[in-house]
This record gives C-alpha cells, sequence and structure tokens, in this order.
C-alpha cells in the first residue's frame, strides 16, 4: 500500500497523473509529505536548480518558532505622537515639507532653464563667427560651470565669448607655429629653464 | 640569512632593470618602432578626430620617403578644410581667410602630438609607458600601450599600434576616471613599397615661402609660474596683440610634447575677482581674475591643473 501511494506521489510530482484525493492524503500524512519534499529535492538537485543555501525543514522551523513565541500582552507604549499638542504640529511640519520641496524643485527648474539656454547662446554666438578659424567646424563651447549665479547681462555675455574666442584661437595658433620655435630655441630654451630655476629654487 | 637573501635579490632586480634597455617586447621598444616607422615607411591613412559631444574631425594623412626626401601631406576634409604639406622640414599651410604661408619645421602639427614622431621617450621624465595587451583596430591586429601621467596633474593616454608595421591605429585621451576626452581612430591603412603618385605632382618650387615669426622686440616681461607639472617646460615667452580683439597680452607657452599650455597675462584689467571655466572638447579654458590682473590658462589639461597654474603666478625678482 505504501509503496504504491509512494509510486503514485512520484508519478504525481512528475505531472504524469492528476489525482486530487492525492492532495488531501498528502495533507494528513506526515510521512507522505515528507517524501514529497524528498522528491522535490531530487529533482532539483538532477536538474542543478538548487538553492545556494538548502533549508530543509523551513515550515517545521516557523512551525516551532511559532509555538514557541511567547503572547505579548503588554500594552503599547505611549509615543510623541499621542501628546496632544505635538500630534498636532507634526502632521503641518510634513506637510510644510511637502511645500518646501515642490518649491525646491521649482528652483531648481529655473537654474536648469538658465543652464540650459546658456550654451546655446554660446554656440550660435560661435556658429555665426564664421571667420574664425582656430575651433572646428561645428566649433562650440560647452560652459562646465558658471561660477557667477547672477544672470549676465547680453552684452556682457557676448563680450566674454568674444574673448574666450580670441584666447582659444589664439593658443590654436601659437602651438602652430610652436615646432618651428622648438627646432630653434630648445637649445637656449634649457638653459634658460636651468637658470631660471636654480634662480628660484634658494628661495 | 634572509635579510642577506632580500638584499641580494633586490640587487639582481635593480641590476636586471638598468640592463633592461628597450626591447621589442617592451612599452619603450613599441614606442620606438612606432616613432622610426611614422617617419620611414610609405602610408596613406585616413583617419578621425572626435571629442565626445562636441566634434568630429576627418583627415587624410599621406606620408612617404621620395628621392631620400621626407614627404607629408596632412588633410582637413570637411568645412573649408586645411592643408598641410611638409618636405623635410618646411611644412607649408594653405588654410581659408589666411594667405598660405610656410614655416619651418620637422613635423606638421596637426592632432597627433608631434613628440610621437621623434622621441616618445622623451616623455619618460612626466608618464610611464605600460604594455597593455593585444586587440584588434581598424581590422588589424594591434599592441596597446598606456602613457600615464606620473603626478596626475594631466590626462592619459592609450596608443594602439599596428602589430606589423608599428604605426598608431588608434589614440584616446582619458581623463583619471577612464572618460574619453579625445580621440584619433584610424579607418583605414595601407602601408605600400612605393610613395603615392599625389607626391610627384607637388611642385616644390611654387609652395610659399618661410615667414619670419619674431615679432618687433617688446621688453620681455617678467612672470613666472612657481608651480608647473612635472615635466612641463617652458616652450616660449613674448607679447603679442590676439587677432580677434586686438589686446595686447603677456604670454607663455609650456610643453610637455603631448600637451601644450598657453598662459596669458593681462593686467591692468578692471573688474571684479571671479573664475571662468569653460571646455571646448578636450581644451580647458580658465580665466582667473584677481585685483587689476587677469591670468587665462588655456589647454588640454584638467581644470585643477590649470587653477593651480594660475594661482602660482609671480613676477621674477630681477
Amino acid at each position: 500500500m505504501t509503496q504504491q501511494k509512494y509510486e503514485k506521489l512520484s508519478a504525481w510530482v512528475d505531472g504524469e497523473i492528476h489525482h486530487d484525493g492525492l492532495v488531501d492524503d498528502l495533507k494528513n500524512d506526515a510521512e507522505l509529505m515528507q517524501k514529497w519534499q524528498g522528491y522535490h529535492l531530487v529533482r532539483d538537485a538532477l536538474r542543478k536548480e538548487t538553492p545556494d543555501q538548502l533549508n530543509f525543514d523551513i515550515a517545521a522551523n516557523v512551525a516551532a518558532a511559532l509555538e514557541n513565541e511567547p503572547t505579548l500582552l503588554a500594552p503599547k507604549k505611549s509615543t510623541w505622537r499621542d501628546w496632544p499638542v505635538v500630534g498636532n504640529v507634526i502632521p503641518l511640519v510634513r506637510n510644510a515639507g511637502q511645500f518646501a520641496i515642490a518649491a525646491s524643485v521649482a528652483t531648481a527648474m529655473i537654474i536648469g532653464v538658465q543652464n540650459y539656454n546658456q550654451p546655446k547662446d554660446v554656440e550660435t554666438n560661435f556658429e555665426s563667427n564664421s571667420g574664425f578659424s582656430g575651433l572646428g567646424v561645428q566649433g562650440g563651447l560647452s560652459p562646465v560651470s558658471l561660477e557667477q549665479s547672477r544672470a549676465l547681462p547680453r552684452q556682457s555675455v557676448q563680450e566674454q565669448q568674444r574673448k574666450i574666442i580670441a584666447f582659444l584661437t589664439d593658443h590654436q595658433q601659437q602651438m602652430r607655429r610652436k615646432t618651428t620655435e622648438l627646432e630653434h630655441n630648445n637649445p637656449q630654451q634649457v638653459t634658460e629653464n636651468e637658470t631660471e630655476q636654480a634662480e628660484v629654487s634658494p628661495k | 640569512m634572509w635579510r642577506v637573501f632580500a638584499v641580494v635579490s633586490l640587487l639582481i632586480c635593480s641590476a636586471a632593470s638598468a640592463a633592461d634597455l628597450p626591447s621589442e617586447d617592451s612599452a619603450q621598444g613599441w614606442l620606438t618602432k612606432m616613432a622610426t616607422a611614422l617617419r620611414t615607411k610609405n602610408y596613406d591613412m585616413s583617419f578621425v578626430v572626435l571629442q565626445p559631444q562636441s566634434t568630429v574631425e576627418p583627415y587624410r594623412w599621406r606620408h612617404a620617403i621620395v628621392d631620400g626626401k621626407e614627404m607629408e601631406h596632412l588633410s582637413l576634409l570637411n568645412g573649408p578644410g586645411r592643408e598641410m604639406v611638409r618636405i623635410d622640414d618646411k611644412v607649408s599651410v594653405f588654410e581659408p581667410n589666411v594667405p598660405a604661408y610656410s614655416q619651418q619645421s620637422d613635423t606638421i602639427n596637426g592632432p597627433l602630438p608631434a613628440i610621437l614622431f621623434r622621441e616618445p621617450l622623451d616623455l619618460a621624465d612626466a608618464y610611464n609607458f605600460v604594455l597593455v595587451g593585444r586587440s584588434r583596430i581598424s581590422g588589424r591586429a594591434t599592441q596597446q600601450i598606456r602613457v600615464i601621467c606620473k603626478d596626475k596633474t594631466r590626462y592619459g593616454f592609450n596608443l594602439w599600434l599596428d602589430q606589423e608595421s608599428g604605426l598608431l591605429l588608434k589614440m584616446d585621451m582619458v581623463d583619471q576616471s577612464g572618460k574619453i576626452i579625445e580621440q584619433v581612430q584610424v579607418a583605414s591603412l595601407s602601408v605600400t613599397e612605393k610613395p603615392a603618385d599625389i607626391f610627384q605632382k607637388i611642385e616644390e618650387e611654387k609652395l610659399p615661402d618661410i615667414v619670419n615669426n619674431s615679432i618687433a622686440a617688446l621688453p620681455e616681461h617678467k612672470w613666472q609660474l612657481r608651480w608647473l607639472p612635472q615635466g612641463m617646460n617652458e616652450v616660449r615667452r613674448d607679447t603679442h596683440r590676439l587677432s580677434v580683439t586686438g589686446n595686447v597680452i603677456d604670454y607663455i607657452l609650456y610643453s610637455d610634447g603631448l600637451v601644450d599650455i598657453s598662459v596669458y597675462i593681462q593686467d591692468d584689467y578692471p573688474g571684479e575677482s571671479n573664475k571662468n571655466l569653460y571646455r571646448h572638447g578636450a581644451e580647458t579654458y580658465y580665466s582667473f581674475h584677481q585685483g587689476n590682473l587677469e591670468i587665462t590658462v588655456v589647454g588640454k589639461i584638467p581644470p585643477q591643473t590649470a587653477d593651480r597654474m594660475a594661482q602660482s603666478l609671480a613676477i621674477e625678482a630681477n
């Protein structure tokens, strides 16, 4: 009888038969339950699907833990929320916090928009300056950080950009000229550097 | 006993490293191979200079030895373009808005640092070379070499050299966090026995004359930077006029071979103290305004380095 039951269970676990009565049998028969667990474990092991940690009998452990749990009868501790005044103030503060967050988001939006617009200005300005050969064909500046938070008047922004173009162009020109200088002045430069270093080092 | 052993083994190690001349399979050996290949082979390559979120510049670059003369042609393919032709130590530049001119130089000052063609090992003062590994670039087997700045004040480089010819196939400029700032990528390369036909067509006599760059003698300024990144040397100093605004500025050019830094000093410049920082592609523009003095630093360096350089400005004692 038992052997037959086990075979049935095995077939059921493999999905080969459908037998509703078996579930009821399983629920009432601890030995059968054990077997059911064993079959699943074997199957998982064969398919290499076993979890990293094997907890062989979670259900039994939980049941035992629940059994041993002492029943709590002590009353709940009163918290500051239950004090009459504070209880009313806290929600108010919380709401105010939400307003503050909303406000800060709005500020961030405004700042974000300003920052977003500035590089555009810079780029259009560079593009309009067609006589400028130092920068790339699709040249444009991307500001990393503008340390002044106030908005510059448009005039001075343009002035600033013109200045940056001036320096960047000059840097390109100087770099292109460099090799010439290196060839001719190098020995002289080295001695110059050495004397300079000598002058600086005693300080 | 162990101590003696340790000392002996240390001695052996140091002796071994001292005797370690650049061999074929070291980073130094590869860099030497590259420099030689770049100057002696006949090649024709197309490459792109990329700056993330900024510009893309395609170039064609041809190099050949014709009758014992080194000839080179570099051409910017987008926009109005820029053509540079070099015959031995004369470089002729053709670009829009400027009359054609020639200058004396034994390398074209293009997007690739000139020192790579000359003596890459001179960089050893400021940079470490590390042989990394092999990979495939532009359809060829390559050797990767990392060039790392010793004092971390400048960006690092990754070079990929063609295993067969030693030519440069890819170069990345990376910041300290490993983000790519500028990239040179070769798209096609052909190395040939014979020089390309284009070099036969160049009429040497018709190239523009060498212009003299020397400017009318102005009293030399006395500005000094008290702090410089390791291996960075002063290349030139003068006082000149900016071509765009016409402002007269004191100027110093620094270089370590891979990176050039321009420092501009303008005194008698009224305004309030502030700092300005812009990035244009890989280029950092940093201006520092204090009192009546405005110091501007431009170059492919991290902003922190530019700031430190600008702050260290002083006037020479004598």
